[in-house]
């Protein structure tokens, strides 16, 4: 379970990120995060996983408080929590099986691991990882010889190494077409649903949440403005996180769901 | 996957049965070959080459030991053979790290590095450190007064004039007219500066000075109100043991006083105007070749560009020839450059400007047609399909893609001349190079530290004022918007101030269309000399067969001399000066280049006529001439010898060979190589911890971080500024003239210039795969070797091989100032007007640099 209590990000130059937010996600939920560019989703996820320190709040993951972690400790807090970004973050020179056992490393040896050793077990588990995104055949391609949807697979399965409880999804689908952003939540759901992995995931399109999330915050200029079901996620409301000029289109650009002109 | 890496497969049916014993046999009896058989192709022949090319490496310097290292790839490559036999494929690094250990320790025989030289040449090398914290900037004018006064030693009775006189005034005097070593004497001396010091100096016999001590220091005197003082002294042993008076003689030694009363402000030392107006030299030199160079390199460039002259057969010749040309003078470093116009202008402003220009051609010739190769078709066919003319897409269409590549590479060419022009005074009397080269020879370290530190911050403003002149040109006013009255103003002052720079660089540099004129003869010879280099040479012997021709007649006898029937025979079998004399050689070689020579009667000789002769193809010659004036000897001298008429020729007695010059331009060259090599390696393993320092990113933006960054970055670029061939020199004085030298001044220079690289690729690195790893749990080291080094290995691989480049073509030339290589060689060779050895040591080189642009331009590719 992870409580997000009074989070208040400024940074150096006096940007006011996040403003005193709070909210709870049980085991097992699927928690969009939806708001403007700029509205402090990325700053949000990564307070999480303390990529960023906080300015004032508390996060805690299973009564654990991660803001105060440090060292070991909160590497070991992080090993627990998976991650994927909008821009996939691959080392694109490194091979995808590199890529891939790279999420193991906050429980490999942290000497071996400096030569590139790592056990028969982790290597088995890297291959099931990317058979389980489906990619196995590219496991000794240079990550940059991939497609988009492809290297997010990557992603995901570098995530996988960690056996995370919980996954933190930075707009994972922003880059990508339509049909492979199916795709990929496709894998976060399932990774939900079967494996009950917690996902908290940034997404754009009004349609997405609805078909994907059991759970939706709204975040404006900082503030959390929205804490609801996808389906009290109104037109109205969603105008109100997103401000009135927004209009709807979906992931597809058919016009049933709602994006911002910022994007 | 191209058709030849499927050849390789191992999996091919063909091969896939071989078994290990076997393919283990093939290549313990020829390694590669047990590869090659089971389909491994290219790996097999890449494992032969390298064993061959690493063992003639070996014997080339003799450095057996070493085949240690070949006997253990020999072995691996047996057992790979069995393994791949076996479809396993082994890694390669063990014999690659072997094969470099055989590299480096080649490379280190060849180039000399004793690491010892380092601390027994330190005293030779520190002078010119600590001149560099004593430059000669500022003093005060002085007026002098100087007096002086003979005293003989020893004394002798009786005692002879002094040969040297006193001065009147100022007087100085003594209270005795001769001492022996030792004795004290009373100096006193009048009119000089009232209450004030001066210093005594003593000069021996030969003019020797020395300052008289007191207690080990210099000693000083102080005058009275009136200018006048009294001062004891010791007689010193002013004269080597060695040259003292013998026993009953004398020598006449003078003491001097001497006062320098500074007056009126500090102002600038001789060293330092000179160096001042050797920069200005330097800097006019630079900026008149790249303008020049510029302006020439326009109209050679559409000639060079591809997409301009790919229309027909003739203009892709020209396209050809054209860029072959470039390539050529390109790979020829400007200071080989200002050698061979030295031959054709002599040594001057002239001479560098012209090698600079040269360069620049090529230079920007090949970068100019490169920009105007990647110009965008698109924009002009749009153009045109809105009716606009031929001039209207060239100023809207065609300017405005070309004008920023353009701009930005003759910037680039102007901050690599003005380095360049830097050191072209070292072997011309060209630019601030010449004054340093000179002051160290006459051990002025103060001075040359003052010409080092000149350039260092010349260099370094101007590189400023580059970049912001860059920034202008290319990132400012992209449109007419924004142009400010302000902007105009700048833009008139620029270009005054352009017109006016132009003007006083063109006379700094003294071109001379007259001498370029006039020496042409010399520099086409010399170039005709280059383009015929005498690779090979047949082993001859010299023949001579000779004829007696006293003059006048009777003056003596002698024997004529006469080899396997050839002979002389002469019209006349005496005579007297200027008599017709016709010379007849019989049975000579034929059609052989002979030369027909007087030999006089002291053994001297003379050729008969210039460029003379060849015999016909039944061996005959017969040449007319009068008897030469030193032909007569003087009758009275009773029983002299006569002169004599010789025809001599060479014999060619084996098969022709490859000269002496041709071996030593391949074995120079391969020490070029190496040092190359050598110096790359030294320079980036210190660039490379030094570089983090010098990341803004991983630096952070504590105080502390920002400091260090701004430190490191600083440094490196005033380091950068001091070209290797002014670190040669010192490097020469510290390690002794040789590659050593050569090596330690190019990784000196590296360092900075590597670590600048560095530096940035760091700063460029991706974040992302960083926080992707920090996200995971990973901690600092294993983000480090997972997240960052991947993304820098490559690019700093790139930028390493960039600087080897660099440095092939740096090395070529360091050997002018003491640093080993070719360079030496090829400066020899033309100080010794052999032109068809340097010609060859210039061939050499372009074949270094071409086959180094592409090897390292095929891996960049793979890199990058
Ligand atoms: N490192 C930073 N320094 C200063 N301001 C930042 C930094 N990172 C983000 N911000 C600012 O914080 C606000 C929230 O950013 P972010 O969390 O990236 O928004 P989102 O992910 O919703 O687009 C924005 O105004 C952004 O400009
Ligand atoms: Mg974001």
């Amino acid at each position: 379970m992870l409580r997000v209590e009074h989070l208040t990000k400024v940074f150096p130059d006096g940007t006011v990120a996040l403003k005193d937010v709070s909210f709870e996600v049980a085991d097992g939920e699927f928690l969009a995060v939806i708001g403007l560019s700029g509205s402090g989703k990325s700053t949000l996820l990564r307070c999480i996983n303390r990529l960023i320190d906080p300015t004032e709040g508390r996060v805690l993951w299973n009564d654990v408080d991660v803001t105060a972690a440090k060292g070991q400790e909160l590497r070991h807090i992080r090993r627990q929590i998976g991650m994927i970004f909008q821009q996939f973050n691959l080392v694109k020179r490194s091979s995808v099986f590199t890529n891939v056992l790279s999420g193991r490393l906050g429980y490999a040896s942290p000497w071996l691991s400096l030569v590139h050793q790592f056990t028969e077990e982790e290597r088995q588990m890297a291959l099931a990882a990317l058979e389980r995104v489906g990619i196995a055949d590219k496991a000794n391609n240079r990550a940059d010889q991939l497609s988009g949807g492809q290297q997010q697979r990557v992603g995901i399965a570098r995530a996988l190494m960690q056996e995370p409880q919980l996954m933190l999804a930075d707009e994972p689908v922003a880059s990508l077409d339509p049909v492979l952003a199916h795709s990929i939540l496709r894998y976060l759901e399932q990774l939900n649903r079967e494996d009950g992995i917690t996902v908290l995931c940034s997404l754009h399109f009004l349609d997405l949440v609805h078909r994907y999330a059991t759970r939706v915050i709204g975040l404006k200029d900082g503030q959390l403005v929205f804490d609801g079901l996808p389906t009290e996620l109104t037109a109205k409301k969603f105008k109100e996180v997103y401000g009135q000029e927004a209009e709807i289109v979906t992931v597809d650009g058919s016009g049933s769901g709602l994006m911002d002109h910022g994007e | 996957m191209s058709a030849s890496d499927k050849k390789q497969d191992p999996t091919l049916p063909a091969h896939r049965h071989l078994p290990p014993w076997q393919a283990a046999l093939f290549s313990l009896v020829v390694p590669g070959s047990g590869q090659f058989v089971v389909g491994r192709r290219q790996r097999g022949v890449g494992l032969l080459l390298a064993l061959i090319i690493l063992s003639v490496l070996i014997l080339w310097q003799g450095a057996t030991a070493l085949f240690a290292a070949v006997a253990i790839i020999w072995a691996w490559n047996i057992w790979d053979a069995w393994q791949l036999a076996g479809d396993h494929a082994m890694r390669l690094e063990v014999p690659v790290l072997l094969a470099a250990f055989v590299v480096y320790g080649v490379g280190i025989a060849a180039t000399e590095i004793r690491p010892a030289r380092f601390i027994s040449g330190w005293p030779s090398v520190q002078p010119y450190l600590t001149a560099l914290t004593q430059p000669e900037l500022m003093e005060h004018p002085t007026k002098d007064i100087v007096g002086q006064v003979p005293i003989q030693i020893p004394c002798i009775t009786p005692l002879p004039q002094p040969s040297k006189p006193a001065s009147q005034n100022p007087k100085v005097t003594v209270n005795t007219r001769c001492a022996k070593v030792g004795d004290t004497i009373t100096v006193t001396g009048d009119g000089f500066f009232p209450n004030f010091n001066g210093e005594m100096i003593w000069v021996n016999p030969i003019g020797d000075e020395q300052h008289v001590l007191e207690n080990g220091r210099p000693m000083k005197f102080t005058t009275d109100a009136h200018g006048h003082f009294q001062v004891k002294i010791a007689v010193p042993l002013a004269v080597p043991v060695t040259s003292l008076p013998k026993p009953g003689e004398t020598q006449t030694h003078l003491i001097r006083a001497e006062q320098h009363k500074p007056y009126g402000p500090l102002q600038p030392t001789r060293t330092l105007r000179l160096v001042l107006n050797k920069i200005g030299e330097t800097i006019a030199l630079a900026f008149i070749a790249t303008i020049l160079g510029m302006i020439f390199a326009l109209p050679v460039s559409f000639l060079a560009a591809r997409n301009l002259m790919g229309g027909n057969a003739v203009t892709r010749a020209i396209y050809y020839t054209v860029r072959t040309i470039l390539n050529i003078v390109r790979s020829i470093e400007t200071l080989m450059w200002a050698i061979v116009f030295a031959v054709w202008v002599g040594l001057g402003p002239f001479d560098g400007t012209l090698a600079l220009f040269f360069h620049t051609i090529a230079a920007l010739g090949k970068l100019y047609s490169e920009a105007i190769e990647n110009i965008d078709p698109g924009p002009i066919e749009a153009l045109r399909a809105t009716g606009a003319n031929g001039a209207q897409v060239v100023i809207y269409a065609v300017l405005p893609q070309f004008m920023p590549a353009f701009a930005s590479f003759t910037l680039y060419r102007w901050d690599i001349n003005l380095r360049m022009s830097t050191v072209i005074g070292l072997v011309s009397d060209a630019g601030i190079g010449f004054l340093i080269i000179q002051w160290i020879r006459l051990n002025r370290f103060n001075a040359m530290a003052t010409a080092i530190l000149a350039i260092v911050l010349g260099v370094a403003i101007l590189d400023y004022v580059s970049a912001w002149l860059r920034h202008r040109i290319i990132v400012g006013n992209p449109t007419n918007a924004g142009r400010t009255l302000r902007s105009y103003v700048v833009t008139g002052v620029l270009i005054i101030g352009f017109i006016a720079a132009f003007i006083w660089s063109w006379n700094v540099a003294e071109i001379n269309l007259v001498t370029f004129v006039e020496g042409a003869p010399a520099g086409v010879r010399m170039i005709r000399d280059f383009m015929t280099p005498d690779m090979f040479t047949r082993p001859t012997k010299k023949e001579a067969v000779d004829a007696v021709l006293p003059v006048p007649c009777g003056s003596g006898v002698g024997t004529p001399s006469a080899v396997s029937g050839s002979r002389v025979n002469l019209s006349l079998s005496c005579g007297n000066v200027g008599d017709k004399l016709t010379v007849i050689g019989h049975d000579l070689p034929p059609n052989t280049h002979v030369s027909v020579r007087w030999v006089f009667a002291d053994g001297s000789y003379l050729r008969v006529k210039k460029d003379c002769c060849t015999t016909d193809s039944s061996g005959h010659l017969r040449l007319e001439t009068k008897i030469h004036p030193l032909m007569a000897v003087n009758p009275k001298a009773g029983r002299a010898k006569p002169g004599k008429v010789e025809i001599t020729w060479k014999e060619v007695i084996g098969p022709p060979h490859l000269s002496k010059a041709f071996n030593m331009v391949v074995n120079l060259s391969l020490v070029t190589l190496l040092m190359a090599l050598i110096a790359t390696t030294l320079g980036s393993a210190f660039a490379i911890p030094l570089s983090f320092f010098a990341a803004r990113n991983i630096m952070g933006e504590s105080v502390l971080g920002r400091t260090t960054y701004a430190t490191f970055r600083t440094i490196f670029n005033l380091w950068r500024s001091v070209e290797p061939m002014i670190l040669a020199l010192v490097c020469a004085a510290w390690v002794g003239v040789g590659p050593f030298a050569g090596v330690m001044a190019l990784a000196i220079n590296n360092v900075p210039n590597l670590g600048k690289l560095f530096s940035e690729t760091i700063e460029d690195i991706d974040n992302g795969p960083v926080e992707a790893l920090m996200a995971t749990g990973a901690n600092k080291m294993q983000t480090l070797v997972f997240a960052i080094v991947p993304q820098l290995v490559p690019r700093f691989l790139a930028f390493i091989l960039y600087q080897w480049d660099i440095n092939i073509r740096m090395s070529t030339v360091i050997g002018y100032v003491g640093g080993g290589g070719i360079g030496q060689q090829f400066r020899l060779w033309v100080g010794l007007n052999q032109y068809a050895d340097a010609g060859m040591a210039v061939w050499a080189i372009v074949a270094m640099v071409w086959s180094m642009d592409y090897i390292s331009a095929r891996s960049r590719e793979k890199l990058v």
